[in-house]
């Protein structure tokens, strides 16, 4: 499926690599825990990678520790940056779709939550993941292009809204 | 009678939770597949726990636990540990837990504590431990991590911890944050903090410690001892217990004495200040401790002493992933397009596919595809040469050494695609109406009836597939006995045919006849349309008469708008009593009509000439040969007597059902006719 929007066109593997590096520097100079994944004879192997812990308080008041990881990666078809998470307990089995939504980690309406997120074999990983579609990001990411500081960033801020990431402050005062 | 200052409580250390990455079974399988096999090794792995301050006591292994060097990471100590894999579920239950600890305490005792090397080294006092079994067909790991310390001493809080900040400005703890990380890795699990006048110092523990000198000469009141803290709350972590166990053995001057215990937390924005001052009171008399056991078994989800499981099946099982996978495809349809879509209504619909040929494989494709997974077959033939361009589910490899049979290749088939897929075959002969049965193969046919009776009784739906007219009777009459939804399909050279049998409903006479649309009960079965009874078809073959030879797109279609016809039909809060309107493209169809897939026609004819369909609708015949009221009446009164006359004559159903008389009266007026007319040209 091509994006059928003719005036977004997509960034190119150089650029979504490049952005990456910048990001790197970025996040360790705030001390966020971003990694970066870099094969210098696959470049479309470059993912940015993050892990956190998140606790979950049930109706009982019980609470459960989760370990969430979040991977951006460049998604070929659309010529976008891709969001794509998985979450686990603490004996490493990972969470379904439903359990994601019940500790509250997408913060989309259960309406519109199933067109936003995908399971499907991770394009760089080749594991089950999570995968928010990338329809739309064409769009919204060329229409920031010319003032975004760093497109990593740009495209965290079009994710936020949908998923809870802590990030620090510093990235918006950029 | 206790006064306050006596006042003290047993310090309650806070024990590790263990926190397994999925890569850590990954690696860990991996190793087991490829290098370890069958050999159960101890391995030297590594582990981390974290001292940020807003993480609890979390104790991690993930892919990297394997690897030769640990891998540093920001806010985290790494910890050397054992893994214990047994090859055996017994093995690993059977074998005495407490005794396994105390040796490994052995071991520890006596390279690390009575040597005093923790003093150089003191990381060599952490350690951690894994049991382990794996099932690996399942993907089920068994597991179970210890963190062993000594038992005794029972340790003594003074007082209630209290914040680092009562004892220590911003900029004491400025620097103790700093120097803190300028400690080698080894040496920040144990060290100790100087303060004096004015300054403060973070120095290490062989820097006040003497190894060969039991005679300590250090101001004990005068230093803090510190360790990093994985705990969060105001008690301290498990790595203190064997930090004041090695106090102990190693200098009298501890025994019966207070010391100030500073547990290391830390945070990005602030460094150290959420550390705790721990005061503790040591224990006058100390046994000799290496006698006393060792404890560190974690505890399960249900608090007990026990293993733990990480079921890795839904992440790891490669048909696992291959039935959730497919499974994804149609809950993608349901979540994104259509949510009102029952998907496991399809699951649990067990469909009997009557002809395992071109259009047996395309229904058995197209029903896997709607996540259908009970699919059985009836096929006497084998498969020959002639079938595997057409006959989707079949191989060239199917058709050697006098070809395989085709139930048994269709099921092969279609677990090579779903390996989930309940499915298998029954090789019968299906009699037919007006081919005689002769008494050699009496016997043979009964038992071929029975067998095929009981097969469309253990399923819900039947496809009839086959490639005659006349076979189609008897699973026609049968399954309407039964009262199970029938699927019919019929190919012309370049035409089909998919439609929907009716039911048996005990009082057809009451019925209202409606103008837009016939009750799903009551519309029609393949032979409702009949005024004679299936003939012996090897001759005279019209449309739905032969079906050897037809266009390939042809199968294809059928097949797949038959899959369509019946999600559509179960869709249908009404299922097989959904209505069959008159006119289904009437842009003013009644809602009442639509299933969730829309509404669900009669039958469907379709012409590839000229890539026209039509969806007639016809009610059942009261004189229809093969579902008619007087028809299963005579099939349950008489049963296989009855069958057996309708298979040894041609015209007995037309008896029966009172077509004989039918045509005759049909005959007869057109003689009246005939008479009138005469007259008049006779004026």
């Amino acid at each position: 499926m091509r994006p059928s929007s003719s005036q977004a066109t997509g960034i190119s593997p150089e650029t979504f690599v490049y952005a990456a590096r910048d990001f790197i520097e970025l996040s360790d100079k705030y001390m966020d825990s971003w990694t970066i994944y870099q094969n210098d004879n696959e470049i479309l192997s470059t993912h940015l990678k993050r892990e956190e812990f998140i606790s979950h308080r049930d109706q009982t008041g019980k609470v459960f520790l989760y370990r969430a990881e979040y991977v951006i990666f460049y998604n070929l078809s659309y010529g976008v940056p891709s969001f794509s998470f998985n979450v686990w307990d603490c004996t490493g089995k990972l969470l379904t779709l439903e359990q994601v939504r019940d500790i509250s980690l997408m913060k989309t309406r259960k309406e519109d939550f199933f067109s936003v997120v995908t399971q499907q074999e991770h394009p760089v990983l080749y594991k089950p993941y999570f995968i928010i579609h990338p329809c739309h990001t064409a769009e919204l990411l060329s229409m920031f292009r010319k003032t975004s500081k760093n497109l990593i960033i740009t495209f965290l801020s079009l994710i936020t809204p949908l998923i809870q990431l802590n990030l620090p402050l510093e990235y918006g005062l950029l | 009678m206790a006064t306050p200052e006596n006042v003290k409580d047993i310090i309650q250390y806070v024990p590790f939770t263990s926190f397994v990455n999925p890569s850590f079974w990954h690696s860990f399988t991996d190793i087991k597949f490829n290098v370890d096999k069958l050999s159960e090794n101890t391995k030297q792995i590594y582990g981390r726990f974290s001292y940020a301050n807003d993480i609890g006591p979390v104790f991690e292994v993930d892919g990297t636990a394997f690897n030769k060097q640990p891998e540093a990471e920001l806010m985290y100590l790494s910890i050397r540990g054992t893994l214990m894999n047994k090859n055996t579920i017994d093995d690993f239950k059977s074998i005495d837990k407490a005794s396994l600890l105390n040796s490994i305490g052995e071991i520890i005792w006596h390279n690390s504590i009575i040597t005093r090397l923790w003093m150089c080294n003191p990381s060599c006092l952490l350690n951690f431990f894994i049991l382990s079994f794996a099932d690996l067909k399942k993907y089920h790991y068994y597991y179970w991590f210890a963190f062993p310390t000594p038992s005794q001493p029972t340790v003594f809080l003074k007082e209630k911890s209290k914040s680092i900040l009562t004892e220590f400005n911003e900029s004491e703890i400025r620097t103790i944050s700093q120097n803190y990380q300028l400690l080698h890795h080894s040496q920040r699990c144990f060290f100790v903090i100087r303060k004096e006048n004015e300054t403060v110092k973070v120095e290490t523990l062989s820097n006040i410690f003497n190894r060969t000198d039991n005679t300590c000469n250090l101001d004990i009141s005068s230093v803090y001892f510190a360790f990093t803290d994985p705990s969060n709350n105001g008690n301290p972590g498990w790595p203190l217990r064997i930090f004041l166990a090695a106090l102990l053995e190693y200098s009298a001057i501890f025994h019966g004495s207070v010391i100030k215990v500073i547990g290391i937390r830390s945070s990005k924005e602030v460094g150290c200040q959420s550390s705790q001052i721990f005061n503790v009171m040591l224990p006058e008399n100390v046994q000799c401790l290496q006698k006393l056991g060792w404890v560190g078994w974690e505890r399960n989800d249900r608090g007990n002493f026990g293993p733990k499981l990480s079921d890795m099946s839904a992440s790891m099982s490669p048909k696992k992933l291959a039935a959730e996978s497919a499974d994804l495809n149609i809950k993608l349809m349901q979540w994104r397009l259509v949510p009102d879509l029952n998907i496991e209504i399809m699951k649990n619909t067990k469909c009997l596919l009557i002809g395992a040929g071109t259009l047996g494989c395309q229904v058995a494709r197209n029903l896997l595809a709607w996540g259908f997974r009970h699919i059985h077959f009836v096929d006497k033939g084998k498969v020959s040469y002639s079938n595997p361009t057409r006959q989707v589910l079949y191989t060239y490899h199917d058709c050697r050494d006098g070809g395989k049979n085709k139930v048994d290749a269709a099921a092969e088939s279609l677990l090579s695609i779903h390996p989930d897929v309940n499915t298998g075959g029954l090789i019968a002969h299906i009699p037919m109406p007006g081919h005689p049965v002769g008494e050699s193969l009496k016997a043979e046919t009964i038992l071929n009836i029975e067998r095929l009776t009981e097969e469309i009784r253990a399923h819900d739906v039947i496809f009839l597939l086959l490639d005659t007219r006349e076979a189609r009777w008897l699973p026609t009459l049968i399954a309407a006995d039964l009262g199970k939804i029938v699927i019919n399909s019929a190919l012309g050279f370049d035409s089909y045919l998919v439609m929907r049998h009716g039911i048996w409903s005990p009082n057809p006479e009451s019925t209202t006849i409606h103008s837009t649309y016939v009750p799903g009960d009551q519309v029609g079965c393949y032979f409702c349309n009949d005024v004679t009874a299936p003939g012996n078809s090897q001759k005279d073959r019209t449309l739905d008469q032969q079906c050897t030879v037809t266009r390939p797109g042809v199968a294809a279609i059928a097949g797949a708008l038959a899959v369509e016809l019946l999600a559509s039909l179960l869709q249908h809060k009404l299922g097989v009593r959904a209505p069959a309107p008159y006119n289904i493209s009437d842009e003013m169809i009644d809602p009442e009509f639509e299933g969730v897939l829309g509404p669900v026609p009669h039958s469907i004819r379709g012409f590839l000439h000229s890539y026209q369909t039509v969806v007639p609708t016809y009610r059942k015949f009261k004189q229809c040969i093969a579902c008619s009221e007087v028809v299963i009446d005579n099939y349950r009164k008489e049963g296989i007597n009855f069958l057996l006359n309708v298979f040894n004559s041609g015209t007995y159903l037309e008896e029966v059902t009172g077509l004989t008389e039918l045509q005759l009266t049909a005959e007869m007026s057109e003689v009246l006719t005939f008479s009138d007319e005469d007259q008049d040209t006779d004026e």
